[in-house]
């Protein structure tokens, strides 16, 4: 990484390991720009389980995707923002830069090493047409080289052409002449020693996310496997170089309850072992109430509450997140009276100032259709708490 | 009402819309869709252009007479170079105007065109649809005599059916439906197993629909565009199709089209005489680009990927 | 349960099996077991909730209701009077001696939707409708809402061609939208709009029952409550029946009056909406009551998990199906040697050495190994904790001879649907005593 980037490294704060600030993602359309993500702001803390909520098309996929530049580009115009980040357990020491000021090299580099992410849909994030042994021995190869040398028992123990020929192997960087003397004695043997290392360490991964019988499913094709154990398998291919921020986009949506409730233990479980900093992703709220420290709303592009889980739980001060909890289907609601938020999500196309909510607004006041509210604590207390409504702005 | 004003295009009230008037603004949508790509618009010049000599074939050239098909044959001028006066392009070694040749030659490639795809989408849309609808052993027999056919390489298996049936236009009429319709049957199918699995056509057995009117209204309907989007295609590689067989001698002596054309004048061409093939070969070439770059730009617009999804 | 209403529908042992096939000549080598017996009644303006994972048949169940998959056995009564129920569930229990006949005959060709044919089955169209999950595909893109709507007043010839468009635009004000709509296709509407455009083509023909297939599922929390409250109110207008297919408990708690539980293609519990919710008696309702984060007051609990796998549905369980997976399994569960294949996983090199297995019937077996080492380590494997305690005891003999291995259990009937205490209906056989 360049040392330009080293400048910012004081503007994160000690206990966070990456800050959102002000993104700003549109996409080109026929009618005009998208506002998909419209100035949103939040912050990670170091170690916590974080949830962002929201329904369809609010931006929260695309917010996270941004996170690792995984936005398509053209639609997708970057216009404005940055994420801060802190990248830690590289060689010099913890480090904080910007996410979008990388280079397609430099994110590649932190994607799958430092940042990590888990998708809906186990069954396309997976090649069809590899093993699973393959695909997450992929992770390995890309940013753990001494593990593999060390696993394979080589580390230290090899020099100059060999240690070149033997690097190339593992990076999956061999061309016709590398491959070639590598299945000839004596390199032959440390071929196959590198590639048992590898596979002891994606039995590792594929054993610490409680996969039955690793050494099996190792060499078996996504389509073998049920759909919990294909996300178990994205979990372990996530882990696998112990990120410091795992982003998971609705991870248990295209799962069954019970097997829901299997990987969202692991994933929890797996974050207090690491202390990983996940960034949960997911339109449940009652769902990303039990499993996360802190909870943002996001509608329409925005970002209209943030505070702890709980306290977005039980006393939510924005009318949409109020609506949003008391929507949900509960023992207090008799038959047919559910509180259901009437109208529909507007269109984010060169939207006018003023509040997003304002037309499904039960509470709105006559000045929310000109000025925009801003995410301001609730109150002097607490700071964490915050809402963007002028119902509570003085 | 900023309300209205942020859900535009579904809850603006607007009581003079019919059915009718609605099916056109959405079919000149799809129209200006299909116009905002200009190779498709130039595709779509050239086939104007085409269809309109076609048409007009009468009137820009006088008609030979018994038949305005054949070409009218001027011995005297013969290897007559282009600009000669009553021979704008010149004509073959046998007195035939090339001008003549090129103008009626389009006629003769459209009717040639629109008679084998209106065949072969009616031959392979009816056989592909029963393979699709009833499945099973029929599926089964039907499909692998479709393999048969699209195993042998086009313009062999025409080439080989034209042969056998003897040199006539008619006969490469009918070689080109036998060698065509295999593909639309393909498609169709594909189409129809596609859509019979869509839960409209459920909601509509529920509603106690026949089967004939599922097929008529839910199926067919939305599962035609691929098929469109060939045929558009197919109007261009019949005439090229067609025009190979014609140059190999397939099609009657002396007849105005573009393959007859330039075999006819191909003896020249070492003696220096290239107008005779080069006009019509230019002819067959234009014929085939302009339909396909139309052919793409349908494709483009009506592709079922991004038609049922937005 | 009181008697004074009619039963809308009354399924009675339905089975639905799939043949798998395999080959050129598409031979028959299985049969996936997805509806496996299933039997319970919707009265007059009630909703029944039928819950289960994927996979467990819930889905199959509404296709057969709707009759657009025939049935591999049993049958679907349409409409009954309390009369013809009591004389049908009379005759189903004394088979022998059939006190009135021609009442039996009368049902039969009258209310079983799978014997009624030509008028009659019409009849049932008209009454029998259906929403489905997914409204992008369940509205023909290229007709517009007008076109939809009517469609089945046409079909059916309810009212004249120039009262078409006012019933289409009466239904649609029904359906929370209105004549503004008309003239719009599909794919100009969100989500909710469109599920509301299925109910509109759905109330059309007027229909008793409506069979709901996860309307919801696809939605929005805000605009599932929307769409929740508009069937509720259209219910208590019309006196409409609904059979709500979902996996979602919240939903079905708030819209059900009785629920039907449903576990590889089996019922497993069936009963009153507030017993099963405040009194759970099966292991698996309680698996699933545990694991929904929506349903727990106190979030501090734990959701609770299962082990492994749902079977194959092709080779489901003896005895208890649920019995792989149950927390609270018993010696009388009904293991049988399959269990013994399944719990294997952990043992990768034993099931590689399995050189072939010679099973009479479910409940014993000889596995044969390549080496005799392999067969006692088995023996010894089934010692260990890998394998539960209440299988093991329930294996009545296992010997090795050699590189064989003789096992066998003690043969366990399928497990019935008994009454507990809180009056519904349970499957296991700690509700058997």
């Amino acid at each position: 990484m360049s040392p330009d980037n080293l400048d910012i490294q004081n503007s994160l704060d000690k206990d966070l390991i990456a800050s959102v600030t002000d993104l700003k993602v549109y996409f080109e359309s026929k009618q005009g720009m998208v506002h998909s993500v419209d100035g949103v702001s939040f912050d990670i803390v170091d170690g916590e389980m974080m949830g962002l909520v929201g329904e369809t098309g609010c931006g929260k996929s695309v917010t996270a995707r941004t996170f690792m530049q995984l936005v398509q580009s053209p639609p997708g115009v970057l216009a404005g923002g940055n994420i801060k980040f802190r990248s830690k357990n590289i060689k010099n020491g913890s480090q904080v830069i910007d996410l979008l000021d990388l280079s397609e090299n430099q994110i590649r580099e932190l994607r799958g090493e430092r940042i990590a992410m888990i998708f809906q849909d186990p069954g396309k994030a997976l090649n069809p047409g590899l093993t699973i042994r393959t695909q997450v021995a992929e992770v390995f190869q890309e940013h753990r080289e001494n593990d593999v040398l060390e696993k394979a028992g080589l580390k230290n123990k090899l020099s100059g052409v060999t240690e070149y020929f033997v690097k190339k192997y593992i990076k999956q960087e061999a061309g016709f002449l590398v491959t070639t003397l590598l299945k000839i004695p004596p390199l032959s043997t440390y071929k196959k020693k590198i590639d048992s290392g590898i596979n002891r360490l994606v039995a590792e991964a594929l054993e610490e996310t409680q996969i039955p019988n690793p050494t099996k499913v190792m060499e078996r094709y996504p389509h073998e496997l049920s759909g919990g154990m294909k996300q178990r398998v994205m979990i372990a291919q996530a882990i696998a170089c112990n990120p410091d921020l795992l982003i998971a986009d609705e991870p248990t949506t295209a799962l069954d309850v019970t097997v829901q409730a299997r990987v969202l233990d692991l994933i929890k479980e797996l974050q207090k072992r690491h202390k990983t900093s996940v960034l949960y992703i997911s339109h449940d709220l009652s769902l990303v109430r039990r499993i996360c420290d802190r909870i943002a709303v996001m509608y329409a592009g925005q970002i209209v509450e943030t505070g702890d889980a709980e306290t977005i739980f039980n006393q939510p001060k924005h009318p949409y997140t109020q609506g949003l909890i008391n929507a949900l289907p509960s023992m207090s609601h008799e038959r047919g009276k559910l509180e259901a938020i009437e109208g529909i999500v507007p269109e984010l196309i060169e939207p006018e100032p003023g509040c997003r909510f304002v037309s499904r607004c039960m509470r709105r006041k006559a000045n929310c259709e000109e000025i925009d509210p801003k995410l301001k604590p609730i109150s002097e207390v607490d700071k964490s708490h915050k809402v963007a409504c002028l119902l509570y702005e003085a | 009402m900023k309300k209205n004003a942020q859900n535009a295009g579904i809850d603006e009230v607007n009581f003079n819309d019919s059915a009718f008037k609605v099916r056109l603004k959405r079919n000149l949508e799809i129209l200006s869709n299909v116009l905002a790509n200009p190779t498709t618009v130039l595709g779509l010049i050239v086939v104007i252009f085409m269809l309109a000599m076609a048409i007009f074939a009468p009137v820009i050239t006088e008609p030979n007479t018994p038949d305005p098909y054949q070409m009218p044959r001027d011995w005297k001028a013969a290897r007559s170079a282009p600009l000669t006066p009553g021979h704008i392009l010149g004509t073959t070694n046998r007195g035939g105007d090339v001008f003549y040749g090129v103008v009626w030659g389009a006629r003769t490639s459209l009717k040639l065109s629109i008679l084998v795809v209106t065949l072969t989408v009616v031959l392979g849309v009816v056989i592909g649809s029963v393979a699709g609808i009833v499945g099973g052993k029929v599926d089964e027999i039907l499909m692998r005599i479709v393999d048969v056919f699209l195993s042998i390489p086009e313009l062999i298996f025409a080439l080989a059916i034209a042969a056998i049936l003897g040199p006539s236009f008619t006969n490469i009429i009918l070689a080109l439906v036998i060698v065509f319709w295999v593909k639309y049957a393909r498609i169709m199918r594909a189409q129809v197993i596609r859509i019979k699995q869509r839960e409209y056509v459920d909601a509509a057995k529920i509603m106690g629909a026949s089967k004939l009117q599922i097929y008529l209204k839910d199926i067919l309907p939305n599962s035609f565009s691929p098929v469109m989007v060939q045929a558009t295609l197919d109007m261009g590689n019949i005439v090229l199709v067609g025009a190979t067989l014609s140059f190999i001698g397939l099609s009657e002596a002396g007849i105005a089209e573009w393959g007859v054309l330039v075999s006819e004048g191909q003896a020249g061409i070492s003696a220096g005489r290239w107008w005779a093939s080069t006009f019509p070969g230019l002819m067959v070439f234009l014929w085939a680009l302009a339909f396909n770059l139309v052919g793409d730009g349908l494709r483009d617009v009506l592709d079922p990927r991004t038609e049922t999804k937005r | 349960m009181s008697n004074s209403k009619n039963t809308i529908l009354s399924l009675r042992n339905v089975k639905k099996h799939f043949p798998i096939k395999e080959g050129v000549f598409q031979n028959v080598v299985g049969q996936v077991h997805a509806v496996d017996g299933v039997s319970f009644d919707i009265g007059a303006g009630e909703t029944v909730g039928l819950v289960g994972e994927s996979g467990c048949g819930k889905t199959t169940i509404g296709r057969c209701v709707s009759g657009l998959e025939p049935l591999t056995n049993g049958d679907i009564f349409f409409d009954l009077t309390p009369e013809k129920l009591l004389a049908l569930e009379d005759f189903e229990k004394h088979q022998s001696e059939i006190k009135n006949k021609h009442l039996i005959d009368e049902i039969q060709s009258t209310s079983n939707i799978s014997k009624i044919e030509g008028d009659d089955f019409y009849n049932y169209r008209r009454n029998c409708q259906m929403v489905f999950q997914d409204s992008f595909s369940s509205l023909s893109p290229r007709q517009l809402v007008s076109d939809i709507v009517s469609r089945p007043l046409k079909i059916h010839k309810v009212c004249a061609d120039n009262e078409l468009i006012p019933r289409t635009i009466e239904l649609l004000e029904q359906v929370g939208l209105g004549k503004q709509h008309l003239y719009r296709f599909p794919h100009q509407f969100s989500g909710g709009q469109r599920q509301r455009i299925s109910i509109a083509r759905a109330l059309a023909l007027d229909p008793k029952l409506i069979v709901l297939d996860e309307p919801t599922s696809a939605l929005d929390v805000s605009v599932q409550a929307q769409i929740l409250n508009l069937l509720h109110d259209l219910q208590k207008q019309r006196g409409l029946s609904y059979l709500f297919i979902t996996h979602n408990l919240s939903v079905i708690r708030h819209m059900a009056d009785k629920i039907v539980v449903m576990y590889l293609g089996k019922v497993v519990e069936a009963g009153k909406t507030e017993d099963i919710f405040s009194n759970p008696q099966h292991p698996y309702t309680k698996a699933l009551l545990a694991a929904s984060p929506d349903l727990s007051e106190d979030v501090m609990s734990d959701m609770a998990a299962l082990d492994g796998p749902i079977p194959d549905p092709a080779r489901p369980p003896q005895g208890c199906s649920f019995r792989t997976r149950c927390p609270v399994s018993r010696t009388e569960c009904g293991w049988e040697v399959d269990d013994i294949i399944r719990r294997l996983e952990h043992h990768e090199t034993l099931i590689d050495s399995i050189k072939s297995v010679h099973q009479p019937d479910a409940f014993n077996a000889k596995l044969t190994f390549e080496t005799s080492l392999s067969a006692i380590e088995l023996k010894d494997v089934i010692g260990t904790n890998d394998i539960p305690k209440q299988m093991r005891k329930a294996i009545k003999k296992i010997e090795v001879d050699g590189n064989d291995v003789n096992i066998s259990f003690d043969p366990v009937q399928t497990v019935p649907l008994v009454q507990s205490d809180n009056g519904s209906l349970s499957r296991c056989v700690l509700a058997n005593k």
